[in-house]
């Protein structure tokens, strides 16, 4: 039995259980939030990406056991209340989404990546943007990042 | 927006308020309040007295949009304005047959063939028309107006005369219980050029629940005092179970059953349906992946070791080399005509198995009880899915309670009947509610596979370059190389023959994406490029030739249209202009032309790519026309283009399913690897051809086929170097 003291979504959260436990799975199963997803559980198609003290981290490779103290933001903890995300915002205007299900880990990837590339060519997105997509929605994807860049820039 | 009350919760809302409750379909009707209070209802269209619409959506969406096209057919036909639509997967409303299996009523209740579209066209409108008539006729009778000379706005009847309006919702109570309202068969449909809604780009109306992490899915559905299931399946194609060890296991916390279940079906000469296996049932999917892993098991792998991919590949070819094959079409005299010919070529084309490797794994809840069962479930086919639980557990389809999901994409996967048939034997067995959910590489481990196929290739032009024979021989572990054998060109060829057999194999086949066509294509277009070379023409010339040398052909291949091939002509001189097809490239770059009709629709590509040294390249851009009959949400038949075009450079790129001595493995995104950002085609310009038709035809699976042979016809453009084996990153 492990405990780890963390914060999800801006509230505190204690966890007890097996430390071994992937942070996808503690979210998924005993937390209720259901917007972060499977895909693979090898890190390798980031369905479940979350933040972890604001970077861009698959949570299905990350252990309970390594999150003492850890700010976790999932996509249900994205939006400021009533009001979405630039990111949120332009999948929607972009209409990037089509089955939907890795674009919860899409979002959460390029919410993280806008910080650290403001003003992103299609160069940096392709190499720092590395979620699947099994719908293809890639060129939609791209547009709506540059429009979030945009506008976050602009707000 | 999407949302998930039950239905029986806003009936009983619907009846509290008074609202208009229509039963919809071909036949709409209006239904009375003891209607409403039966126990099997109708799918339905509800109006409240806020002039709100709530719409049951009769198919699945796993991302083709079906949502966003049903609630736009209602608003269009009903003049209201789309926010004020509201829609939700509807039950399944079919029937329980004189067997005792379900089957659809009035309302297909599937997501495959690219059908969406198509056959919801009829009765959605039919509902929305009728519900518009009915408060034209309330509006009528408060006017003391004739019906004829009213008009319907912005969610009001509006009297031109007057210039007075009132809105839907006023009128709601108008319209009682016992009314007898016209007749369906009465109620005009509104002309197209009216319609306000259809035809018009309309973002996906499920995009806010998707963008904030809403609970939509099946895999995200929970049910009081279920257990998880994590199973362990037995790799081997045709192996079976010797032997387990759960002492570890059984001892592991929260662990409630851990149960073997056999293969299915017993008879190892059969291809496998389920695999055998040895479940662990926990509290929690975390304790019951552990559990499961803790498992000592030892599998039969003796049988199916000839189930090879190298070996399956060097028996197809051997087929080809000296094989008797049955002849599947034939015209004019093929040998002679080869004879005659100015020149002749051939060649040989194969590819390989694909998995489906859909986004959300197999998964779905199963409660069976003595005389009745529940199920939550994504899945493609309603009735489908409940006849899962008929065969399993020897119900009948009327005692079956089934929860519909969306689906995280399916590709044709999610049609079957494996994972529920599992979850049904072990909820049998425990008495209580089961969840099974599917790891990655069981997705790939355990999937029916697109077939692979080998074709050898013979053809010959004249002096002027235009075909003369073809003839083509095929095979392929499913019947894909009897479709292909019989594709066009036949009949647009004067001599022609095509040959095929089945290649003996023991790997589960299903559909995927664009079944058949998605191979089929790629090696005809492909082949009809290399007679374009052969004959020194221009492809994109050959092709324009070739469709023009009569004025129709017949499709010897489901749905066996007959097409019209000015539409042909259209298609591909709109990619030729809008692609600058004739603007000379850079050394390293080239383009490709492929055209091929599927799923009732014809798409046309030209792909652009650029060489990355020798053995890699880049889609620069794509330029596509598509016709697809009326485009209800061109930005929706957009989307699906470009779907298809990414799924199909994916599958072309890098599919490649690998089975060594009856175990598959590539089983996960580290070993089978898919398309990402970096790879994605830079540009894809979509164009929708309107040809004034006034229906819907199939898009989801239209685009993919043609997709292949472009690109590779792009690749041997922009560096000399014909790609006949896929996937194409182990060809260049």
């Amino acid at each position: 039995m492990t405990r780890v003291s963390l914060t999800i979504n801006g509230k505190p959260h204690q966890f007890d259980g097996d430390g071994e436990m992937p942070l996808l799975w503690h979210l998924r199963e005993d937390a209720g939030l259901k917007g972060t997803k499977f895909g693979c559980g090898i890190g390798a198609c980031g369905a479940c990406t979350v933040h972890i003290d604001g970077a861009a981290v698959r949570s299905c490779s990350v252990s309970m056991n390594t999150l003492e103290g850890a700010d976790i933001v999932t996509i249900e903890g994205l939006a400021d209340g009533a009001r979405l995300h630039a990111v949120q915002e332009a999948w929607i205007a972009e209409d990037v989404a089509q089955c939907g299900y890795c674009q919860a880990g899409q979002i959460m990837a390029a919410a993280a990546f806008l910080k650290d590339y403001p003003d992103p060519t299609d160069e940096d997105i392709a190499e720092n943007i590395t979620n699947l997509c099994r719908c293809g929605t890639y060129v939609r994807i791209r547009k709506a990042i540059k429009r979030a860049a945009q506008s976050l820039q602009t707000a | 927006m999407n949302t998930h009350i039950s239905r029986r919760s806003f009936l009983k809302s619907a009846a509290a308020t008074g609202a208009l409750v229509i039963a919809v379909g071909a036949s709409p009707r209006l239904l009375s309040a003891a209607e409403l209070n039966s126990e099997r209802l109708p799918a339905l269209l509800w109006l409240d007295k806020n002039g709100n619409v709530i719409l049951g959506v009769p198919v699945p969406d796993m991302g083709q949009g079906t949502h966003t096209l049903a609630a736009q057919i209602i608003a269009g036909e009903m003049d209201i304005d789309l926010s004020n639509v509201r829609v939700e997967l509807m039950d399944f409303v079919g029937k329980t047959n004189e067997k005792g299996i379900a089957a659809f009523g009035h309302l297909h209740q599937g997501a495959g063939g690219s059908m969406t579209a198509m056959l919801q066209w009829d009765p959605l409108r039919q509902t929305a028309a009728y519900t518009r008539s009915l408060l034209v006729e309330a509006a009528a009778k408060r006017w003391n107006a004739d019906a004829g000379s009213l008009s319907t706005r912005d969610g009001a009847v509006v009297n031109p005369a007057s210039g007075t309006t009132i809105g839907y919702g006023d009128l709601v109570k108008d319209i009682g219980d016992g009314a007898a309202p016209a007749k369906w068969e009465d109620v005009p449909l509104k002309p197209l050029a009216a319609n306000k809604v259809v035809g018009k780009d309309q973002p996906n109306l499920v995009a806010p629940d998707i963008v904030t992490g809403k609970p939509i899915f099946g895999i995200d559905q929970e049910v009081p005092g279920m257990l998880n299931a994590v199973i362990r399946r037995c790799p081997h194609v045709k192996g079976d179970l010797v032997r387990f060890d759960a002492s570890k296991a059984e001892k592991m916390p929260g662990v409630r059953a851990v149960i073997p279940l056999p293969r299915l079906p017993e008879d190892k000469a059969e291809r496998r349906f389920i695999a055998a296996s040895v479940a662990v049932l926990a509290d929690t999917l975390w304790q019951a992946r552990k559990a499961a892993d803790a498992l000592e098991i030892e599998w039969d792998g003796k049988y199916g070791v000839e189930t090879d991919s190298k070996l399956l590949q060097e028996k197809a070819i051997s087929l080809l080399d000296g094989a008797e094959m049955t002849e599947t079409v034939a015209q004019g005299d093929v040998e002679a005509a080869l004879k005659g010919a100015a020149k002749t070529i051939e060649a040989t084309y194969s590819y390989p198995h694909w998995a489906h490797a859909c986004m959300e794994p197999q998964n779905c809840i199963v409660d069976i009880r003595p005389d009745s069962a529940e199920i939550w479930v994504g899945n493609q086919f309603m009735d489908e899915a409940i006849n899962a639980v008929v065969y399993a557990c020897d119900l009948k389809a009327e005692a079956i309670t089934a929860h519909f999901y969306r689906l995280g994409t399916a590709f044709g996967r999610k049609a079957e009947h494996d994972f529920l048939r599992e979850a049904c034997l072990l909820s049998k067995q425990v008495g209580k509610p089961v969840k099974v959910t599917w790891f990655r590489e069981d997705e790939m481990e355990q999937d029916y596979y697109n077939p692979m196929g080998a074709y050898r290739l013979r053809g010959g032009v004249d002096g002027k370059g235009r075909p003369v024979a073809m003839h083509m021989r095929g095979t392929s572990d499913a019947r894909a190389a009897l479709y292909a054998t019989q594709e066009i060109p036949f009949g647009l060829i004067p001599n022609y023959k095509g040959e095929w057999q089945q290649l003996p194999s023991d790997v589960s086949n299903g559909a995927w994406r664009g079944p058949g066509s998605n191979t089929r294509a790629w090696v005809t277009q492909a082949f009809l490029n290399e007679l374009a070379h052969a004959g020194g023409r221009d492809p994109l010339d050959f092709l324009l030739d070739l469709f023009s040398s009569q004025s129709k052909v017949e499709m010897k291949n489901w749905p066996n249209l007959t097409l019209g091939l000015s539409r042909y002509v259209t298609a591909l001189k709109t990619v030729e202009k809008a692609s600058g097809y004739r603007t000379p490239l850079p050394r390293g770059r080239g383009r490709g032309v492929a055209i091929f009709t599927t799923h009732h629709s014809l798409c046309a590509h030209v792909v652009e790519v650029e060489m990355k040294g020798e053995t890699d390249f880049r889609v620069i851009k794509v330029t596509s026309a598509i016709d697809c009959g009326l485009a209800v949400n061109p930005l929706g038949v957009r989307a699906q283009v470009e779907s298809g075009i990414v799924d199909g450079l994916c599958a072309a790129k890098y599919g490649n399913m690998v089975f060594e001595r009856g175990v598959p493995v590539t089983n996960n995104f580290d070993t089978y690897r898919k398309l990402r950002m970096d790879e994605a085609p830079l540009e894809i310009d979509v164009h929708i051809l309107d040809f004034g038709d006034t229906s819907p035809r199939g898009t989801g699976e239209t685009s993919l086929p043609p997709f292949i042979p472009a690109l590779t016809n792009a690749i041997f453009a922009a560096s000399g170097k014909r790609i006949r084996k896929l996937p194409i990153m182990e060809a260049l």
